[in-house]
């Protein structure tokens, strides 16, 4: 069965990794991050050596977000819709496993993902099921 | 398919076997016939297939192997290069020795239930790697990983290329008959939903399991477990026989009390239906055998209204001292309400709970709310579809369960029979 494991940041959290940050906080360097990165890059790599990525995805900055809508009846296309606080969607990895618990224990091993100084110690993973029918005959 | 792919899938475990039986190497091996068999399928259609086509596929395969082993081994600086993979003297042995000991290798309970579906499917059935990726709706190079990590593991594990020992025989084939089982149930899932370009699993599944049952056929002692594998081949026929029905025109799922019976295939209900006749009175009769014979009871009835359910309650009676799992318990609860009454089977259902042999998930309450339903408590059994519904994953099923939770209320006649559909088997991952 086929599931998302969702990972989610901040405006705040992006410019933190790229020290675009408005100087308010400790500024970081490429090196704090690199342990976070390896982490990744290893827990991705095992996930693909096992067969279970079906594929995974980072996603650029939430200030790059465009936004349709229907306005008065048109499409108007909005940019960055969100507040630089606002968690919205960071990445995902699509795993094909055994059982929602195989996924929930994959998705589980994301909390050992080291951040600089712990910052990003309380980020939450979310695991959803894909909709697919999953049945065996009537009898 | 056409008449190459047919020839080249039947042959397929024929020319593997021969090579790994020759040299070993079965990882390297099993590329070497896979391309082989891709040079066949470009060339064969434009030039004519070969006068002994398996001897041409096998002598392309050995000259490939004998490539790919070359240059891994160069690629090592290796030395002692020929000697590795000169020929050797390997007993004699048929294809069909061949096919089973492959199959016994490719479903090893040293690999993921994964890894056994997708090395099966191509090392037994013949399909490419980008075949078996697009049956399972996964990149190909992810299913290309999922084969060669399997292979990795036979070959760390020194796996010998024999059949397994009389020991381990009837386990080992319960491993094979359980991963043709999760192919045919892979496809019957893809049946509903929206149908992409997915290689026909289920008529995967049932090749490889008559491939099987000609290999190991009904014996009359029930020792070499003929019957169990005659069983799951009459199960996947009596199945799919109702396969035409069980979509609805919006691809929604209809159940089988519903399903119109005009149009399962009468043949393949045929054949099913005589081969669980010829089964049953053989040997030990096993779980594929009792299910095979309650689909038959199904796909017998002209009505669902003519349903045998005694006969079924009989059947599941005997699954249930096999298998203690909540999906037979379940369908038993049912077969008993079916059989003598809701009430007898809201009993049965908290004799069940009481014991921790059910769980409390969606197939539990849809259920309940079923029973409920027949024996009048309208609000019980509302609450019960609804929750239900809250614990249904997928999109139709839920859809489903909230109809039936309306329709429950409405002031029309209730259908007096409507199982909901069986989802409580889960496929392969």
């Amino acid at each position: 069965m086929k599931y998302l494991i969702l990972t989610y940041g901040t405006q705040r959290d992006y410019d933190l990794m790229t020290g675009a940050g408005d100087g308010a906080g400790p500024t970081l360097t490429p090196e704090d991050f690199a342990p976070m990165h390896q982490f990744m890059q290893e827990f991705t790599t095992e996930l693909a050596e096992s067969g279970e990525l079906v594929d995974t995805k980072g996603l650029a900055a939430p200030v790059h977000t465009r936004r349709v809508q229907l306005q008065a009846g048109v499409p108007v296309v909005t940019e960055g819709p969100y507040a630089e606080t606002q968690e919205v969607l960071a990445g995902y990895w699509l795993v094909e496993v055994a059982s929602f618990d195989r996924a929930t224990e994959i998705a589980a091993r994301l909390a050992a993902c080291p951040s600089p100084g712990g910052i990003w110690a309380d980020a939450v993973a979310d695991i959803r099921p894909i909709d697919e029918y999953s049945g065996g005959p009537e009898l | 398919m056409t008449t190459v792919e047919d020839l080249l899938r039947a042959l397929a475990p024929q020319v593997l076997g021969a090579l790994v039986r020759r040299y070993g190497h079965f990882d390297t091996a099993e590329d070497a016939v896979q391309e082989a068999l891709l040079a066949a399928a470009t060339q064969w259609p434009a030039r004519g297939t070969p006068e002994n086509p398996r001897a041409w596929l096998i002598t392309v395969a050995s000259r490939r192997l004998t490539d790919l082993l070359r240059s891994d081994q160069a690629r090592r600086r290796r030395e002692d290069t020929v000697a590795q993979w000169t020929l050797r003297e390997a007993p004699p042995a048929s294809d069909a020795d061949d096919s089973l000991v492959l199959l016994f290798l490719c479903c090893h309970p040293s690999l993921t239930t994964a890894g056994q579906i997708a090395l099966t499917l191509r090392a037994v059935g013949g399909l490419t790697t980008a075949e078996v990726a697009r049956a399972f709706l996964v990149p190909e190079d992810t299913m290309a990983r999922r084969i060669s990590r399997a292979k990795k593991t036979i070959k760390e594990s020194g796996l010998p290329f024999a059949a397994p020992a009389p020991a381990d025989r009837d386990a080992r084939l319960g491993a094979v008959l359980h991963v043709l089982y999760l192919i045919f149930t892979e496809g019957y899932a893809a049946t509903s939903g929206p149908r992409l370009a997915r290689t026909d699993l289920s008529g995967e599944a049932i090749r490889l399991a008559r491939l099987l049952h000609g290999l190991i056929p009904l014996d009359d002692d029930g020792d070499t477990g003929g019957g169990e594998v005659a069983g799951l081949l009459a199960l996947m026929l009596l199945t799919d026989a109702r396969r035409p029905a069980r979509t609805g025109p919006h691809g929604e799922l209809v159940p089988m009390e519903e399903q119109d019976r005009s149009l399962w295939d009468r043949d393949l209900i045929a054949e099913g239906t005589a081969l669980i006749t010829a089964a049953l009175p053989r040997g030990a009769t096993g779980p594929y055998q009792l299910q095979a014979a309650v689909a038959a009871v199904h796909d017998e009835a002209p009505t669902a209204d003519a349903t045998d359910w005694a006969q079924i309650e009989a059947l599941y009676e005997l699954l249930t001292r096999i298998d203690d799992g909540p999906v037979v318990a379940l369908n038993h609860v049912v077969a008993v309400a079916m059989a003598r009454g809701p009430l007898a089977g809201l009993a049965m259902l908290a004799e069940l709970e009481a014991a921790g042999r059910v769980v409390a998930g969606q197939r539990l309450h849809a259920v309940r709310a079923h029973l409920l339903e027949r024996a009048g408590d309208t609000a019980g059994a509302r609450e019960h579809y609804l929750e239900a519904a809250r614990l249904a994953t997928s999109l139709p099923l839920q859809r489903y369960l909230v109809d039936r939770a309306d329709r429950v209320d409405s002031p029309a006649p209730n259908r007096e029979h409507g199982d909901p559909p069986n989802t409580a088997t889960e496929g392969p991952a």
